[in-house]
This record gives structure tokens, C-alpha cells and sequence, in this order.
């Protein structure tokens, strides 16, 4: 019976170190994009023509908004990324009021950062409402929404926060609506079709507003600043990548990158490719599109999300079983414990996992910290619930043979404990696969990665493709664990 | 201490948090005697057997078994030279029989061999069949249960048995069996035994040295005539009459 418990250690460690072998950083330049769809064909454009100029080159897509790309860009877990100046402004270095792009530059440089050559257009916020319903309401400009104090708003939810975006709308527009809620920006076209919203934040160049029939609101009070894309990236980025990324420079301008969005988002056309047959027929660059088989994306996947859980887990077995034990038996220590778990418990993991980014950055290690935090509580209280049920009689009886503490826990406690111990580790698992689809925004991969981007491109299918198997997989980890349960830890 | 003795309680007196559970006892038994505690429900007669091994300390006193004074570090060493048993037997589940009777032995990396001997000596005493060794505790019958958890207690050869109500659990039948088996058990071996019970039967069965107890305090202590012909006090007969009560009533109709 003891043995078994060693038994399922190793199986859990073994599960973790498979999984970490997957995981090995490569020497490659990583770029990393936004979690909407323009981001992620610009960074597309860029890791290709990377890869043009020579260089091994890995696309983060979808790592999520400003504040995460720009943290992993200065900490180095990302070389490039493509961005806006507007953004930079308001955004980044909003306390120091930086005029002109010399300007911007400068202050860039300061951070160690690089900036390409504007791209050619200026992506700036425009406000949209279905056309029948501005209609209706006759509103054509952004300073007349001050009269329909009952309008609903919904905006992205970076856009809810940014300087630039709402906060700073409302004060520069004096507006009264209080019906006003954040989402993500690809939900919100759908918001507006089923009448649900009656307006959003758009970006000027999104392929949507053509398609969903939209009218967008002059900014009459000049709120907005502009735009310009541009590609950042750290100053020891080889100067070879730099001068390739360079060549994008005022070859894409608004019109162009409406329809190749409107390629993506609405023809559903891989980014990749999207991508390579702009680099080929503009830039007469030969570049490949990578676009993995269904199959081995799905393995790629299957494995970043077992990483995840299973490293998590591991961890997170041998850090509260002991933690458990010493809790039922000091009772001090145990509320301590029991008063930390509660509490991490509570922590959304969305907050949990950007808390994370400053200090571990985007990836792998964010997604297993916050995800072992998870599992430790269920493991914990267990552990000490298996403890403190076991009869009295029992616990007298080891103690009556004269056996020392140690040999007590292990002989008699622990495997009394086992199948409470071991339905904490299920729990922790089942919640842990779940979870770790979430790991996707920080760019950790997982199943999570095409449940986000079947979000953003509306794409059922895409959504399955990642919800089904970790169903499976939670289905799977289910099933283990009752096998375990009956193998080796039945009540005899 | 004057004499050796098998077990002395001397002044003990244990409280829980809202009662008091053994009140200053004084009590010895001396080596290869069997003596009996009885008493109602509640009146310390298991507490008292726990501060024996070990398992409450007296707030007061001192408690001393083969003539050495309990203390925490001599614990374990001495409950070596006990064995306990307890009403529901306290095998463990997740452990066949036998890894129940042999779990202290292997633990103490007792000799194999030495192992294997014993067992097959103390199943043939207790007249356990072997194939139930094999078994795990909710595979065998109540009376099989109590005869592994005795052979689990005396597997280390202890001086001194400690037994909470060995047979409270069992029917009748088998009850009756096994009280035969343990007397000529606890003659042949010649231990020191501590038994308590809830039943005066049982007790003058084992035992010429009945401890009557109430509300933590020792009352008497004598043969079970000199409970009915000299009783200390009214509590006495009345608890012997209770206890006749049935039996005598059935007789007399």
C-alpha cells in the first residue's frame, strides 16, 4: 500500500518531465502579436520575412493586449511585435507627453527598443453603430451620442481602460451613457447584428464594418490621436532582421490591410497564408506559409496543454500533500495554510495570470505558476480532511503498537488518507485542464489557443477543435484516476 | 515503588476540557494477574486503560507499567512490552491479516524467519485458521477480528495486555467462545491483563480482582463475592442487582 503512493508520484513526475522536454527554448527570434486579427497577420508579415532574411523566427499569436506584449518585449520573452504610435503614446509613455515620431523614437530607444518605419496606415479607433439604428437616431457624429444618454455601449475591453479609449472619451466628450460594458472586440460585431449593443469601438481598418453594414462617427472634437503602425523591436535584434522588417515601410496602407483582415476574418483564410501571398505578389519575396496539418497541430497542442497540467499537478503534489500533513498536525500552521489557499482560490485566473507577467513573463512559466496556486488548495484540504477522518480507534490502535510517528504516517495515515488524497489530486487535475485553456492568452499554447482564435474569427469549428479535445482530455484524466483509485487504493 | 508490578496507577487524575475522567486513582496489578475494571459508562474505566498505554497523560500523577514511570521518551520502548486491544478490534483495513499481526515486528526488522514462527505459533493459540491471515479485516467475522487484533497485541511478547472491551461487539454465541479461549489463554501465558468490561459476568469470569469504578474514582476492589457480601456501598449492590437484574428476573418467573 505505501508503495503505491511512491507509485503515483513517479507517474505524475514522469507525466511532468515528458512534458518539460517540450518544452526547451530554441535560439529563435520570437515575435509576438495582439489578440486580434490585424496584429496577428502583421506578425505574421513579420516572422516570415524574418525567416526570409535567414534567421529562425516563431509566431506568438494572440499573446493578448499592450501591456502584456510590451512587458515580454522589454523583459525578452518576445524580440518583436507589431504596434501602433497612438497607442505607445497614450498607452506606454503617457506621462511624458511625447509630440512628434522623432520624438516617440527617442523616448523608444531609451527602453532599448527599435521601431520600424510606419507600414502605411494609420489604424485609429472610429466609433460604429449599425447604420439603420445611427439612422434613426440621426447621429453622424461622435458629440451628438452626449443626447442619447440611454445608448449601450460596448467596448473591448482594452479599449475600457486605455487613456485613449473610453475613460478618455467620456471626459473629452462630456458623455452621460452608464449602460457601458466590456467585451472582446470580436464579440462585439455580434453584439451589435443581434441589437444587443448599440455601439463599440471599431478599428478603422477592420474588414467588419464593411461586412456588418456599420457607419463609424466623425470624431468632431478630435479625441482620437493617430495610429501608424509600426513593428517594434529589442535593440539586439541582428540588424539583418531589422533591415528585412524594415522593407514593410509604407507598403501597406488602409485599404490593403482592410482586405487582407477581411481575408482573415471573414474568408477565414489561414494568417499565415495570408501573409506569404502578400509578401509574394507586393514584395516579390518568396515566402512559405507554415500552416500545420489538423493533426499535428492538435498533437502540438495536446502536449503544451499536458505541460501544462501535468508540471502544475506534479508541483503541486509535492508541495501540499506535506503541506497537509503538517496542517492536520499543527494546527497553528494549519490555518495559516488553509487562510493562503482560501485566498489564492478566490483570485480570478485571468487576474492571477497578468499579475504573473511582470515576473515571469509570457509562456510556459506564468500558465504552470498560476495553475499549480490552483491546484494546491484542493490537494491541501484533502490531504487534511483524509487525515482527520481516519477513526480514532485506528489512529490509537499504531499508536498502542508503539510505532514512532513516521512510521505511523506512513504505514497506517497516510494510505488511510490515499483515496481522499488522491480524489484532491483528481479534482486539482480535472479543474487544472479546464483551466489551462486560459494559458493560451499568455502565450503558453494549449487548447486554449484555437478556442481564442475560433473566438476572434467566429469560427465554430475552430472552437471545437480545441473545446472537444480538452473534454476529452478532462474526460480522460477522470477515467485515470478511477482506474488509480480502484487499482490501488480500494477499500479492501 | 516497593515491589515490582506489572501496572501501577498512582494518584492519576486525568481531565477533559468539561470533566473530569479519572479522579486521584491509585491501582496495581501485579505480575500474571488478571484484573477487571467495571463500572457504568462514563466512569474513566477506558481513560484509565489509555493513561496505561500511554495514549492520555494524567494531568496528576504518575502511571507506571513494568515498573518504569511513562514518559515520553521512554514511550515507545515500552509499549513494545504492551498489548492493546480494543472493542472493534482497530485492524487496520487497507492491511491483510497477517500484515496486520506482523506490521510492529517488521517494523522493529524482527528476523523473517522469527516472524513466520510466531504467527504460525499465535495463530494455533488464539485458533485462528491459517486461510484467514490471508484475509483483510472486513473479510473476516467478528470473532476472527478480535482473535487477529489479540494476536497483533501479544505478537511482541508483551508483559502486560490491555483490553478495552474485547468481546462488547460480538453475538452471544461467539462471545461465549471466545471468553473460554481467553481464560485458558490468559492462564497459560501467565500475563499481566487490565480488562475492562461493562459486563459483571464477564468480569468474575476472568477475574478473582474486580475494580468497580464511578464517576472516575475506584469504589471496590475485591472478588465478586465480596462485591455482593461486603459491598463498600449502596452504589455497589445496587450496580451488581442492576446487573443481575435480567437473569435473576428470568430465573425467578
Amino acid at each position: 500500500m505505501p508503495e503505491s503512493h511512491c507509485r503515483l508520484l513517479h507517474l505524475l513526475l514522469a507525466v511532468a518531465m515528458l512534458s518539460l522536454s517540450s518544452v526547451a527554448p530554441a535560439a529563435t527570434t520570437i515575435i509576438g502579436s495582439k489578440a486580434f486579427t490585424e496584429s496577428v497577420i502583421l506578425g505574421e508579415l513579420a516572422t516570415q520575412l524574418t525567416e526570409e532574411a535567414g534567421f529562425d523566427a516563431e509566431h506568438r499569436r494572440q499573446l493578448g493586449g499592450t501591456r502584456v506584449l510590451w512587458s515580454a518585449l522589454i523583459r525578452g520573452d518576445i524580440q518583436c511585435y507589431p504596434e501602433y504610435t497612438g497607442t505607445l503614446r497614450t498607452e506606454i509613455f503617457s506621462s511624458e507627453n511625447i509630440g512628434d515620431d522623432v520624438e516617440l523614437r527617442r523616448a523608444l530607444a531609451r527602453e532599448k527598443i527599435w521601431t520600424s518605419t510606419s507600414l502605411g496606415f494609420n489604424n485609429t479607433y472610429v466609433l460604429g453603430m449599425r447604420r439603420d439604428r445611427a439612422a434613426e437616431l440621426g447621429i453622424t457624429r461622435m458629440s451628438q451620442l452626449a443626447d442619447h444618454p440611454t445608448l449601450r455601449f460596448g467596448f473591448s475591453n482594452e479599449f475600457m481602460e486605455r487613456a485613449d479609449g473610453w475613460p478618455g472619451i467620456r471626459t473629452h466628450y462630456r458623455l452621460p451613457q452608464r449602460d457601458v460594458r466590456g467585451l472582446s472586440h470580436d464579440l462585439a460585431y455580434r453584439g451589435l447584428e443581434s441589437r444587443s449593443l448599440d455601439l463599440t469601438d471599431l478599428y478603422s481598418t477592420d474588414a467588419e464594418i464593411v461586412h456588418y453594414d456599420l457607419t463609424t462617427l466623425v470624431d468632431d472634437a478630435r479625441f482620437f490621436p493617430v495610429y501608424d503602425a509600426i513593428i517594434l523591436c529589442r535593440d539586439d535584434v541582428p540588424e539583418a532582421i531589422r533591415e528585412s522588417l524594415n522593407r514593410l515601410g509604407g507598403r501597406i496602407d488602409e485599404m490593403t490591410m482592410t482586405k487582407l483582415n477581411a481575408r482573415a476574418a471573414l474568408d477565414r483564410e489561414p494568417e499565415a497564408q495570408i501573409a506569404a501571398s502578400f509578401l509574394r505578389d507586393r514584395m516579390h519575396v518568396s515566402a512559405e506559409a507554415k500552416v500545420q496539418s489538423r493533426s499535428a497541430r492538435i498533437w502540438q497542442r495536446t502536449r503544451e496543454h499536458l505541460a501544462m497540467v501535468g508540471i502544475s499537478l506534479g508541483l503541486a503534489v509535492l508541495v501540499a500533500v506535506p503541506l497537509g500533513i503538517v496542517a492536520f498536525y499543527r494546527r497553528g500552521v494549519g490555518r495559516v495554510v488553509f487562510t493562503i489557499a482560501d485566498i489564492l482560490q478566490t483570485l480570478p485566473a485571468l487576474a492571477l495570470l497578468v499579475f504573473l507577467i511582470p515576473w515571469l513573463g509570457i509562456g510556459y512559466a506564468p500558465a504552470i505558476v498560476a495553475l499549480f496556486l490552483y491546484s494546491v488548495l484542493p490537494i491541501l484540504r484533502n490531504t487534511h480532511t483524509g487525515l482527520a477522518d481516519i477513526p480514532r480507534d485506528l489512529r490509537e490502535s499504531a499508536e498502542a503498537l508503539g510505532l514512532p510517528r513516521i512510521a505511523r504516517l506512513r504505514y497506517v495515515e497516510l494510505p488511510l488518507a490515499a483515496r481522499s488524497m488522491l480524489a484532491g489530486v483528481r479534482t486539482a487535475a480535472v479543474i487544472n485542464v479546464g483551466t489551462a485553456t486560459l494559458g493560451a492568452l499568455i502565450g503558453a499554447g494549449g487548447y486554449g489557443q484555437p478556442i481564442l482564435t475560433g473566438i476572434r474569427l467566429d469560427d465554430t469549428n475552430l472552437i471545437l477543435e480545441g473545446a472537444v479535445p480538452a473534454a476529452l482530455l478532462a474526460l480522460l484524466v477522470q477515467w485515470v484516476f478511477g482506474w488509480i483509485e480502484r487499482r490501488w487504493v480500494a477499500a479492501k | 515503588m516497593l515491589m515490582s508490578c506489572a501496572i501501577a496507577f498512582e494518584h492519576v487524575t486525568h481531565r477533559y476540557p468539561h470533566a473530569v475522567a479519572v479522579d486521584d486513582v491509585s491501582l496495581r496489578v501485579e505480575p500474571g494477574e488478571t484484573v477487571a475494571l467495571i463500572g457504568p459508562s462514563g466512569c474513566g474505566k477506558s481513560t484509565l486503560l489509555k493513561l496505561a498505554a500511554g495514549l492520555v497523560w494524567p494531568q496528576q500523577g504518575t502511571v507506571f507499567v513494568t515498573d518504569r514511570a511513562l514518559a515520553p521518551d521512554n514511550l515507545l520502548e515500552i509499549r513494545h512490552r504492551i498489548g492493546y486491544v480494543i472493542q472493534s478490534g482497530g485492524l487496520f483495513p487497507h492491511m491483510s491479516a497477517v500484515d496486520n499481526v506482523t506490521l510492529a515486528a517488521r517494523f522493529l526488522k524482527r528476523d523473517r524467519q522469527w516472524i513466520a514462527d510466531r504467527v504460525a505459533e499465535l495463530a494455533e493459540l488464539v485458533q485462528l485458521p491459517r486461510d484467514a491471515l490471508e484475509r483483510f479485516p472486513n473479510n473476516l467475522s467478528g470473532g476472527q477480528r478480535q482473535r487477529v487484533s489479540l494476536m497483533r497485541a501479544l505478537m511482541l511478547d508483551p508483559a502486560v495486555l490491555l483490553l478495552d472491551e474485547p468481546l462488547g461487539a460480538l453475538d452471544p454465541m461467539v462471545r461465549h467462545g471466545l471468553q473460554e479461549d481467553l481464560r485458558r489463554l490468559f492462564q497459560r501465558l501467565r500475563k499481566s491483563v487490565l480488562l475492562v468490561t461493562h459486563d459483571m459476568a464477564e468480569a468474575a469470569f476472568f477475574s478473582q480482582h474486580i475494580v468497580l469504578m464511578r464517576e472516575g474514582q475506584v469504589v471496590q476492589r475485591g472478588s465478586y463475592r465480596d462485591l455482593i457480601d461486603a459491598p463498600a456501598e449502596q452504589f455497589v449492590s445496587d450496580f451488581v442487582k442492576a446487573q443481575r437484574g435480567l437473569h435473576a428476573e428470568a430465573l425467578d418467573a
